[in-house]
């Protein structure tokens, strides 16, 4: 038997929950409006990335006599927190790529024998041709510096930008 | 059955039309926010793919809004109330 009180002070919880149409519909205008300010979000990130990278500068990252056939050296660009690795893969060929694994951002290591650099966190792989994924977790290619050489220096500029 | 009660079941099968159209339309603009935030991370891809998927979310978002304004108008009109 229910209790006395709820005979003469009824609670209708039903109606407590209960969401009119109006309301259901303006929750999915909402969820929508939320992916909108996310994807432009994300879009005016990208874009402003790309265009503070126009503005860097190329720097001098090693002497050319500094680095045998088969070495590497590792250098930070643009900034201090950015780890990038710098490698000669034959006379005349110098590649640059971010440190960084693409897939968790360790740092990744060269391995002159295979030509490859290894993610030893997961044992992800890329080419040390051009820095795409070969093995492993990674999806993504490993960002590329643009390098030159002059006056017997290497130098390193903004990434190459690459279509998808 | 009255005809107040045909038209709120009748209403009530319209929403659910209108509902499945804006979920089918949400699952896009999620995978559109999953590609937009593909491109910023990656620095190889392109710009204009962000560029797009933006442009497609605007047109989306547009879309939902325009029918709930269709399914919100449609019920005034049969029903003659705000639900």
């Amino acid at each position: 038997m229910p209790a006395r009180w709820k005979q003469d002070f009824p609670v209708p919880s039903g109606e407590d929950s209960y969401v009119t149409r109006r309301e259901f519909t303006k929750f999915l205008g909402l969820t929508s409006l939320a992916f909108l300010i996310g994807t432009c979000a994300a879009a005016t990130r990208k874009l402003a990335k790309q265009f503070f990278r126009r503005d860097e500068t190329s720097v001098a990252v090693a002497g050319i006599q500094e680095i045998p056939v088969g070495g590497h050296k590792l250098f930070r660009y643009p900034t201090e927190n950015d780890p990038c690795i710098l490698l000669r893969l034959a006379e005349d060929k110098f590649v640059a790529f971010d440190q960084r694994c693409t897939h968790l951002s360790c740092p990744v290591l060269f391995d002159a024998a295979k030509k490859q650099l290894a993610c030893p966190c997961h044992e992800g792989f890329f080419s040390a041709e051009d820095g795409r994924p070969l093995a492993g977790p990674p999806k993504r290619p490993l960002a590329q510096l643009l390098v030159t050489t002059q006056n017997a220096q290497v130098l390193v500029s903004q990434r190459e930008v690459q279509s998808a | 059955m009255n005809p107040g009660m045909q038209r709120r079941r009748r209403m009530n099968v319209v929403l659910q039309m209108v509902t499945t159209l804006i979920t089918a339309i949400l699952l896009g603009q999620l995978w559109l926010f999953t590609v937009t935030l593909e491109a910023m991370e990656n620095p190889a891809a392109s710009m204009s793919v962000a560029t797009a998927a933006a442009i497609c979310s605007v047109v989306a978002c547009g879309s939902v809004w325009v029918l709930i304004r269709f399914f919100l108008n449609t019920e005034q009109t049969e029903t003659g109330e705000r639900s």
